[in-house]
């Protein structure tokens, strides 16, 4: 039997007057590599965001289990504590913070969340110099200011690069792919396959079956309209690489 | 009225105080001056101020201050307490008091109606300290001033006249300390510096006066290719205002003003600075930045003026301010006056809150909420805190603005 990772039931949510989430069911477990298309506006980046505990949103109807506790209250830091890992589809810039200060203090609250002591300076750059060199992410970057600056495929690394810091049980890809050059979509799909593990799990965000040649998934959800309509395997996201949306469409009215 | 319960200083010249006289009864300016609006006036009209020379504090390291490397001059209440004091002989740097010169001390004569606090301060002072740095000497030890108000309700007018000689150099660090024990005290402090060519001049100014007033004028003269960069962190007080004239009298000046402050609950601190770009080809930069909390008060007015013929001026003027709750308060007022053609100038203000995706990013990513403020709040303030090359003093100064 496959251990439940994260487990999505019912998930309805709306911002202001608008509903956005409309019924969402989704369980992923440990080791497995789901992915989610979907058209824009079809709530994809709502979820992600939803599941690392912005609370921007109002969730007006079901819960969000990780593994077997219910977390659908539980602050965005105390998620990440417990293993959940979103990277940004738009990362946000923090002038005058250097990523190194940002990602030392990051590790070290996750590890006072575990009554551990705070890394000692020599462990935490030996790390950072090996988990930058998994996803390519350039030297001088790392004393920058968080994401200032950075070109976007820069700041889509810097994503991974701190997922790699991290070592999250459940990472979320919220279109990491888009503003990545060929090789970098490489390098970064190899990041993500040298850090998946049995223990842990992937949710890819995506338009392009592209990313999927080299983050092999699982399962292939098509998220319109705030619920999950469709799911297959791999060879879904090449049918909907040919025919688009519009097709799905029409079934699920049916 | 602020002298009901005071006497004359025993440092001024008799016919000064004859002089001053005619100034009793307006010795506090009215709200409804421009430069004053924002003052919480009432505040300080309420106190009954006394003198109060004793000494309370019993040791330096009752007051949190970072290690203190240096010259180290405590005046407290007005007075020198040479108990907490230590002072090195050091080649062509020259300190004395004014209350140890034979002669009397005489008040500016150039001060006007409406310099209420500096005619107080020449009337009531306390105490001075004349600093002369020789010419061509480079002083490489910190001369730290710290001017402590330990009493309460006690009225504390104290001075500082810094006189950097041709090609010297200097770097004073001033601490203006409310005991936490104490209430009411008000040290009106005036600092008078004139640098002399190619000398250059570091003033560090920490302000923590707690529940105390300090109202703090510094009148800066600098000479031809001089330099003077002053950087005034001020956390706390109930009345805290800056007052600062830099006169940029020669050519080929530097001049930089840059500032954190951080007013919380019932708190107000403000800076009032005036560059008076009097000739050519001269730069100056500002930069102050506000972290307002609760209904606390922050007010920042920074006035360049670039006279007639004072071409090629580089003149740069910023003021970013960070509003912490809703009920928290700035008055922000940035002001340019050009009457030369070839000059570059900018300046500019903004004001807001957290950015809410900013935090929530690094909450994302398992920092807490507190510490997640605390890093923006570093992000914010770093180009400024950068400024001070000591990272003991860095830590003090970010320590102290979180904490307050
Ligand atoms: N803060 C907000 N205020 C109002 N509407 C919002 C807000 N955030 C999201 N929405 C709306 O919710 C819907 C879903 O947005 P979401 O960003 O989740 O879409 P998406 O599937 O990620 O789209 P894309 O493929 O373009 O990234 C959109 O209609 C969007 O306009
Ligand atoms: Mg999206």
């Amino acid at each position: 039997m496959k251990e439940v990772l994260i487990d999505i039931k019912d998930l309805e949510c709306k911002i202001g007057d608008q509903k956005i989430l409309k019924g969402l069911n989704l369980k992923v477990n440990k080791g497995e590599i789901h992915a989610i298309m979907g058209p824009n506006g079809s709530g994809k980046s709502t979820l992600s965001s939803l599941l690392a505990g912005n609370d921007n949103y109002e969730i007006t109807n079901g819960s969000i289990f990780f593994e077997g506790e219910d977390i659908t209250d539980l602050s965005p830091e105390e998620r990440s504590w417990k293993g959940v890992f979103l990277a940004f589809q738009y990362p946000i810039e923090i002038p005058g913070v250097s990523n190194i200060n940002f990602l030392r203090t990051a590790l070290n609250e996750k590890n006072k969340f575990f009554g551990k002591d705070p890394i000692p300076a020599k462990d935490f750059l030996k790390m950072v110099s090996e988990k930058s060199a998994l996803v390519g992410l350039d030297n001088k970057l790392k004393n920058r200011s968080v994401n200032e600056g950075f070109s976007g495929g820069e700041k889509k690394r810097n994503e991974i690069f701190q997922m790699a810091m991290l070592n999250p049980k459940l990472s979320i890809l919220d279109e990491t792919d888009s503003g990545l050059d060929i090789d970098a979509l490489k390098i970064v799909a190899g990041g993500v396959n040298k850090l998946k593990s049995n223990e842990n799990a992937t949710i890819v965000i995506t338009h392009y079956q592209r990313l999927l040649d080299y983050i092999v998934p699982d399962f292939v959800h098509v998220l319109h309209d705030g619920k999950i309509v469709k799911t297959g395997d791999k060879n879904l996201a090449l049918e909907l690489e040919k025919k688009g949306y519009d097709w799905l469409k029409i079934n699920s009215l049916n | 009225m602020i002298t009901d319960k005071l006497n004359y200083s025993p440092l001024v010249k008799a016919e000064s105080n004859n002089a001053l006289d005619q100034f009793k009864g307006t010795l506090y300016p009215s709200k409804k001056e421009e430069e004053w609006r924002y003052s919480p006036l009432k505040k300080l009209r309420k106190i009954p101020f006394i003198n109060d020379s004793s000494f309370v504090v019993k040791n330096l390291s009752l007051l949190n201050l970072p290690k203190l490397e240096g010259n180290i001059l405590v005046l407290e209440n007005g007075r020198f307490n040479p108990n907490l004091s230590f002072i090195d002989n050091i080649q062509g740097l020259n300190i004395s008091f004014i209350s140890n010169s034979k002669e009397n001390y005489p008040y500016s004569t150039n001060l006007k109606k409406e310099d209420y606090f500096s005619l107080l301060n020449s009337s009531y002072l306390s105490e001075g300290i004349v600093i002369r740095v020789d010419g061509n000497a480079k002083i490489e030890e910190t001369v730290n001033v710290l001017n402590i108000v330990s009493s309460n309700n006690c009225l504390v007018n104290t001075k500082i006249d810094v006189f950097l000689n041709e090609n010297s150099s200097l770097h004073l660090k001033q601490y203006f300390i409310g005991n936490t024990t104490s209430k009411n005290g008000f040290i009106n402090h005036l600092n008078n510096i004139s640098i002399k060519e190619n000398a250059s001049l570091v003033l560090d100014k920490f302000q923590d006066l707690n529940l105390n007033f300090n109202i703090s004028n510094d009148c800066i003269n600098q000479g031809r290719s001089s330099k003077v960069i002053s950087n005034t962190f001020s956390t706390s007080g109930l009345f805290t205002r800056n007052n600062v004239t830099n006169n940029v009298n020669g050519e080929h000046c530097h001049s930089e003003l840059n500032g954190v402050f951080s007013p919380s609950e019932n708190e107000y601190i403000d800076n009032h600075t005036l560059i008076n770009h009097f000739v050519a080809n001269c730069k100056s930069f500002e930069n102050f930045k506000g972290i307002v909390k609760g209904n606390g008060v922050g007010v920042f007015n920074g006035k360049v003026i670039v006279h007639e013929n004072a071409q090629k001026i580089e003149a740069f003027q910023n003021n970013k301010n960070i509003l912490l709750d809703k009920e928290s308060i700035i008055y922000s007022k940035p002001e340019l006056e050009i009457y030369a053609d070839d000059v570059k100038c900018s300046h500019g203000s903004t004001t807001g809150q957290f950015d809410d995706e900013a935090i929530f990013y690094l909450r994302a990513r398992g920092i807490s909420l507190k510490k997640s403020k605390e890093l923006m709040i570093l992000g914010f303030i770093n180009e400024v805190i950068k400024k001070c090359n000591n990272i003991d003093y860095q830590d003090f100064i970010i320590e102290r603005l979180l904490n307050n």
